[in-house]
């Protein structure tokens, strides 16, 4: 019997495993539900600034059997507000989410507060993957980073963001390096704590937004220096992209990652039929896990195993009021059909 | 000098290519030689973002694209709108359009709200997190026609349906269309909780506000 850590080793390497994997990372891919915080009495918007309860909560996740790893953090701002952005800590049931911008412009980047990996809520993050690693094993951690796209306009408006890229292009490459620089050290620092895994999310670095040119200009030239520079130790990568890939497979398939992630709008068979040479992951609809059922749930999880995914998640973040009954039918499919 | 043709040719492609300057340039000269503001509008900057519309539709042009062209068309706008004869906008159909609480990503609203008012809309902006009484409230204070919803993330998503609530015990659900959009919505998410419509990009936004109104 394979552990999770070694099942989904294989899986990235892309070796033949018994089953799939079943995984959700955190981040921006939220795992963490109201009942769940309720059954193991941990709760947001806490957990987001105290090491020993994100580290509870992310173990809850697997030991309720919900997902085959631990994963955090919960949300998308860590990197955001230690470079100076304030955010607002959300409550049981929204996430947090920047609610006032450091910059007017990407020329300004120079007065961003660089990501100091010893204090705030970045140390937060790698306290709780030290108190993973300590206390677990045998269960894959994942360190969640936020993409540079996401974590670039997250820090000033995305509006003025997006059309920069356009507008003062060079000195948007200058932004977005220091942002990837940025992510580098954070994104190490999780290693070096004890994640198995590295998962970068970039909602925000869409092909639908940028379109192909951009698209590779930025996104995926980001992604990858990012991806380049993380220590080579680790047991691989996931990243997940939003949106319709069509404009962008070609692209997308530049990405250096271990696994790819799409959310539901990519139908999983499409994505095969582009991408036949990777590890795929995804994505049973998160509408479903909320409103659905669990015989709903495991239809199109064995959906996403006949099209050709690789490692079974949600599409997305999981709403909050998702049932656990639900939320535990992906890989109580997998398992009665392995 | 420029015949009006020439000009109103340069503002609608000046939307199309990006150019804010050039757009405000002509705009200018185009008031200059004292052409009317209001073909100016409708048949140079609007064209132009109609036409810019049409591409993003057939997937040349990307949300970064048109947020440019819209721009530049705000741009010729700030120079021509103020030469307009006085129309109220008590005469426009009005709506409400905003991110519900908890969310802040408003790319797609923005969208949705630069197409609306491309297509003649009064459009209402209450930004990103609203909170979610301020759609009744707002909608209520500006006698609105239809609320326009978005969200990105699946957690936030049940506020649209707490609006929905909201508008119902306010007595004003009969009054307003409700129509909603963004990344984890679906029409069967807008069947679900009750909404007018639901539309996937800010194209079909426009028609879908349309036809809820029914406005040829």
């Amino acid at each position: 019997m394979l552990t999770p850590k070694e099942r989904l080793r294989m899986i990235l390497d892309g070796q033949n495993a018994d089953r799939p994997a079943c995984i959700c990372p955190g981040g921006m891919m939220n795992m963490v539900t109201s009942e769940l915080m309720d059954k193991v009495k941990v709760h947001m918007p806490e957990a987001h600034n105290d090491a020993r309860q994100m580290a509870d909560l992310a173990k809850a996740v697997y030991e309720e059997g919900c997902f085959e790893n631990y994963g955090v953090p919960f949300c998308m701002t860590v990197e955001a507000e230690e470079m100076g952005a304030k955010v607002d800590m959300g409550s049981h049931v929204y996430e947090p989410h920047v609610v006032e911008y450091v910059i007017d412009s990407v020329s300004d980047y120079k007065r961003l507060t660089p990501v100091d990996i010893t204090r705030g809520r970045a140390k937060v993050v790698l306290d709780a993957i030290r108190i993973l690693k300590e206390e677990t094993e045998g269960v894959p951690i994942v360190g969640n980073l936020t993409g540079p796209i996401s974590t670039a306009s997250s820090v000033m408006e995305p509006v003025v963001f997006y059309k920069e890229l356009r507008k003062k292009n060079q000195e948007a490459h200058e932004y977005m390096e220091f942002i990837t620089e940025q992510l580098i050290a954070f994104g190490r620092a999780q290693i070096e704590a004890g994640a198995d895994i590295i998962a970068i999310s970039d909602p925000s670095g869409t092909g639908e937004i940028l379109g192909p040119k951009y698209f590779k200009e930025f996104a995926v030239t980001y992604i990858n220096n990012l991806l380049d520079s993380l220590q080579d130790e680790k047991m691989g990568s996931i990243v997940h992209i939003c949106g319709q890939m069509s404009p962008v497979y070609k692209e997308v398939n530049e990405v250096h990652s271990s696994a790819l992630s799409f959310d539901s709008i990519v139908p999983m068979k499409e994505a095969r039929e582009h991408l036949k040479d990777r590890v795929l992951m995804g994505n049973v609809s998160t509408y479903a896990l909320e409103f659905g059922d669990p015989d709903r749930v495991k239809m199109l999880t064995r959906g996403c195993v006949k099209n050709g995914s690789d490692i079974i998640s949600p599409a997305c973040g999981l709403g909050m009021k998702s049932p656990l009954a639900n939320v535990q039918s992906i890989l109580a499919c997998l398992k009665e059909d392995a | 000098m420029s015949s009006k043709e020439e000009l109103l040719q340069r503002l609608s492609d000046g939307v199309v290519d990006m150019e804010e300057d050039d757009v405000a340039e002509a705009a200018q000269e185009y008031l200059d030689a004292g052409y009317p503001a209001f073909d100016g509008i409708m048949e140079g900057l609007v064209d132009g973002m109609n036409r810019a519309s049409q591409l993003y539709e057939e997937e040349e042009y990307f949300v970064t694209d048109v947020l440019l062209c819209s721009d530049a068309m705000y741009a010729g706008l700030d120079i021509l709108r103020p030469h307009l004869p006085e129309v109220s906008n008590d005469d426009k159909i009005t709506g409400i359009i905003g991110v519900v609480e908890g969310d802040t990503h408003d790319i797609g609203k923005n969208l949705v709200k630069i197409m609306l008012e491309t297509a003649g809309f009064n459009m209402i902006d209450l930004g990103r997190d609203v909170p979610l009484t301020q759609f009744v409230e707002r909608a209520k204070e500006h006698n609105a026609d239809f609320v326009c919803m978005s969200t990105l993330m699946t957690t936030t998503m049940g506020g649209m349906e707490t609006v929905i609530h909201l508008l119902e015990e306010a007595g004003l659900r009969d009054k307003v269309k409700v129509m909603i959009g963004g990344g984890p919505i679906s029409q069967k998410y807008a069947d679900k909780i009750g909404a007018d419509g639901y539309s996937q990009n800010a194209v079909e936004a426009v028609k879908l506000a349309k036809r809820l109104l029914n406005i040829a």
